[in-house]
């Protein structure tokens, strides 16, 4: 599916693993060997793993890059294809690099183009056929690159450590089987990375954690679910509580209510279950509740395609919940800065007293890669408090618009109102009061305006006269793109979507500028458009629910700037 | 907080509203509760949308004007924050037993240790006196001007089944006796339910009938199916404690000791938990 002058990977150590089978044949776990057999070895890793909304059966992929060169996204042109059963075979033939090794199950398909290799018959060996069909991922790598049998039988066993006697065995027959039929073996250097792997949603969870999260809210729904379990396994010793209620609808409004006991709360969910938190993102704006929402997008409208990725959430996100109010939205282009932008926002929110979005895709949230944090570096910011025993008045006008914070238990009522209210919380209906707290939380729009001028709001990656407008996820398609294709471009990158730094972007438009986005109706060129009057020459977007392939990207970001 | 609980706000419930009677009824039951040792400041509320939801504004108490149906969410949401407060939602039978039942029946479900307590109408009133979910079949409002073809809900029955610890029937015109329904419920460990029967005097005028045909219960009844008989009875209407049983709450069993807000990890001891985390 390259571009019609496809565009060859120049960094000569990138090296490619794609793993394919049926859903229960353990290809996620295949892609993680894969990924610890890479990071053993020193190299940077990019993990990408593909699969359908389905249990058992279906098509699921991990395609895994690595490198001795830091890496931003997988490939889609493999090295090594290991196809577990005939369906793999068929899809991924087109996705090995001109040398690559294509092995395949031979119980599944005579005569093969490349090297057949009878899985099903040599796992029925085992208790448990299908499910041991995957460590052959890792087992057929070993065995092409030279690594000796006992090193590979160490990461089964670290990997893979139930039913270790089985699995040791079985890759064992791989390893052997492959040796047998493969003449010589690729070359694999070390690397000096000495980074771990994350996935996306992990480093938003401790990136939040790390802020001092309370508590985090949701009910599950691809791609955000992996934060719940990752607080439901790790958040008892990272003083974070785990909550599912039985709706998204019960997410939001608990996690404000969690708010006005004082704690800290967060909310996750995609697109379908952040449309059915819209009025309580509007009570948070009115309330003044400092949530913080994930919204990790997968392809819509509704019900969309679940375990895929896209970009058609941006304008949602900017509009969310009737009525005006400020809110911060914000989107992360690579996993340590979902980790520190998490932080950020969270301390921000509790700062001025308002919801905020960070704003995702499955392709950050799911994908996993080597990265490194620091969290003694995160600052957490105490919100403004009352330390009086008299005078509270929870909406009290002040010059920035934000009213200092107390929680109960309280000598003085502190009232809550999501009706319009007056400086107490009580109800009001007066004009000028409606006005005065219109102006009020107003303030505080331009109060968090000022204070974004004062950060790093917009990433610049490369320099050249060729500039591309991108965020989120897709900033890691991009940057692998001129990584990997030796193109000169300047990449921005807006970490924050509103508001949205025009003072900052304005200083990278030109008559060459290109927007590469995922979405159909390119969202975020028109975004740009509006508030910067980018007209960019042109706009190459991806919707199918796949992230760019880095080199078909080159192949178009090549023929747009040419 | 003043010493009778008021704000000053203007109430805006017609004269003769069941709501005042229930206003009354909070404010006696928050002293008795002071006398037992449950300090006011402990004391959050949170309301829904209607009549019932201005109650917010004439309590001098601490809480949240949620949005419609939303209350008890609300209130779990604070009372999760922190487990050592005790939480009051207020709904109206529109609002809790129709926009927002799931989060009525879920509540009554995990036992987590709130009251709420329902102004039940039987009408939606503050927007002009539609049919509600308690409405009998035939009700007549603006938009059934023929009768409401739909029978009503009976919420006693529908919460024992969702397995609510501490269900209740009380009357806004018989002050006394709800005050008390009220400091049982907050004092009950677990989740209380109270359904309080709520004449609207525009809408709903129902006081005639009702101090004619309400009941004080002597005993609550020992098992959930008596419960359930009982609510059904319409010769006559049972008020008091239906049935009450101890279990577990949520947030035990969910935050075992844990204070989300007192317990926090200090940032030194939640830096070095990450770090490890990062480096496994």
């Amino acid at each position: 599916m390259g571009s019609k002058d496809e565009v060859k990977a120049m960094d000569e150590e990138l090296f490619t693993v794609i793993i394919g089978g049926q859903a229960g044949q353990g290809v996620k776990k295949a892609g993680e060997a894969v990924s610890k057999f890479f990071l053993e070895k020193g190299r940077y890793v990019f993990e990408m793993d593909d699969y359908q909304s389905l249990i058992r059966g279906g098509h699921n992929f991990a395609s895994v890059s690595s490198s001795t060169e830091e890496i931003f996204s997988h490939h889609m042109r493999a090295d090594v294809v290991v196809n577990l059963d005939k369906t793999s075979y068929e899809m991924h033939k087109e996705h090995l690099t001109p040398d690559g090794l294509n092995f395949y199950n031979s119980d599944e398909i005579e005569n093969g183009e490349g090297i057949g290799l009878p899985l099903t018959s040599m796992s029925k060996e085992f208790q448990r056929p299908q499910l041991i069909m995957g460590v052959a991922g890792v087992a057929v790598l070993a065995a092409v690159v030279g690594e000796d049998k006992d090193s590979l039988i160490s990461l089964v066993n670290s990997v893979y450590p139930r039913g270790k006697e089985d699995n040791t065995a079985f890759s064992k027959m791989v390893y052997d089987e492959v040796v047998d039929k493969v003449e010589s073996t690729l070359d694999l250097k070390e690397g000096d990375c000495r980074n771990r792997m994350f996935p996306g949603n992990h480093v938003i969870a401790l990136g939040a954690a790390s802020a001092g999260l309370d508590i985090y809210f949701a009910y599950p729904m691809t791609p955000a679910s992996s934060i719940l379990h990752f607080y439901a396994s790790h958040g008892d010793k990272l003083g974070v509580t785990a909550v599912h209620p039985e709706s998204e609808i019960a997410v939001a409004n608990m996690a404000i209510g969690a708010t006005i006991a004082g704690a800290r709360s967060m909310v996750g969910t995609s697109g379908g279950g952040f449309a059915l938190m819209a009025e309580a993102f509007s009570l948070a704006g009115m309330v003044e509740s400092p949530v913080l929402f994930v919204l990790s997008s997968r392809p819509g409208p509704a019900t969309g395609v679940p375990t895929y990725t896209e970009q058609g959430d941006l304008g949602f996100a900017l509009h969310q919940g009737h009525g005006d109010f400020p809110r911060i939205v914000a989107s992360p282009g690579d996993m340590e800065e979902a980790f520190y932008l998490t932080a950020d926002m969270l301390s921000l929110l509790w700062k001025y007293q308002t919801p905020g979005i960070i704003l995702t895709e499955k392709h950050l949230s799911e994908s996993s890669m080597c990265m490194d944090v620091d969290p003694s570096k995160v600052r957490t910011v105490e919100p403004r408090m009352h330390e009086e025993d008299t005078g509270y008045k929870r909406y009290l006008s002040t010059e920035d618009g934000v009213s200092p914070l107390k929680f109960p238990p309280s000598k003085e009522a502190i009232k809550w109102n999501g009706e319009e209210h007056d400086e107490y919380g009580i109800t009001t209906s007066r004009s000028e009061e409606v006005a005065a707290m219109h102006d009020k939380r107003y303030m505080k729009e331009k109060a968090i305006l000022e204070e974004l001028k004062d950060r790093h709001t917009v990433n610049v990656y490369g320099s050249g006269e060729n500039v591309i407008f991108t965020y989120g996820s897709t900033t890691l398609s991009v940057r692998e793109a001129l990584r990997c294709s030796g193109i000169e471009a300047k990449v921005v990158q807006p970490i924050y979507l509103r508001p949205l730094p025009t003072w900052e972007l304005k200083k990278h438009v030109n008559d060459r500028s290109i927007v590469v986005e995922q979405s159909v109706a390119q969202q975020f060129s028109t975004l740009l458009e509006d508030k910067i009057g980018l007209e960019p020459t042109s706009v190459i977007k991806r919707y199918d629910g796949r992230p760019f392939d880095p080199m078909d990207l080159a192949g178009k970001i090549k023929e747009a700037i040419r | 907080m003043s010493g009778d609980l008021d704000t000053g706000a203007e109430i805006t419930w017609c004269t003769g509203c069941g709501n005042f009677g229930i206003l009354a009824a909070v404010k006696k039951a928050v002293k008795k509760l002071e006398e037992n040792g449950i300090p006011r400041e402990d004391i959050v509320i949170s309301t829904g949308i209607g009549c019932h939801g201005k109650i917010f504004d004439y309590l001098d108490l601490s809480g949240i004007y949620s949005l419609h149906g939303r209350e008890v969410a609300s209130a779990e949401g604070i009372k999760l924050g922190n487990p050592d407060l005790k939480i009051i939602a207020f709904g109206g039978d529109g609002d809790c037993y129709g926009e927002g039942l799931a989060h009525l029946l879920f509540a009554a479900k995990r036992n987590i240790d709130i009251t709420v307590i329902v102004h039940n109408n039987g009408a939606y009133a503050l927007t002009t006196g539609q049919a509600s979910p308690t409405s009998p079949k035939g009700f007549k409002g603006p938009a059934t001007p023929a009768g409401s073809v739909e029978p009503p809900i009976e919420p006693i029955g529908l919460l024992l089944s969702a397995g609510a610890s501490f269900v209740a029937r009380g009357y806004a015109g018989k002050v006394k006796h709800l005050s008390d329904l009220i400091v049982q419920a907050v004092e009950h460990p677990g989740f209380a339910h109270i359904d309080v029967l709520q004449p609207s005097v525009v809408f709903t005028d129902y006081y005639e009938e009702y101090n004619e045909l309400v009941d004080e219960l002597e005993d609550t009844r020992s098992t959930k199916f008596e419960a359930m008989e009982l609510a059904k009875e319409s010769d006559r209407l049972p008020i008091g404690v239906f049935y009450r049983e101890e279990r577990a709450t949520y947030e035990e069993e969910l935050l075992r000791t844990r204070n989300p807000v007192k317990d926090r990890l200090s940032d030194e001891k939640r830096s070095k938990e990450i770090r490890d985390f990062l480096d496994m």
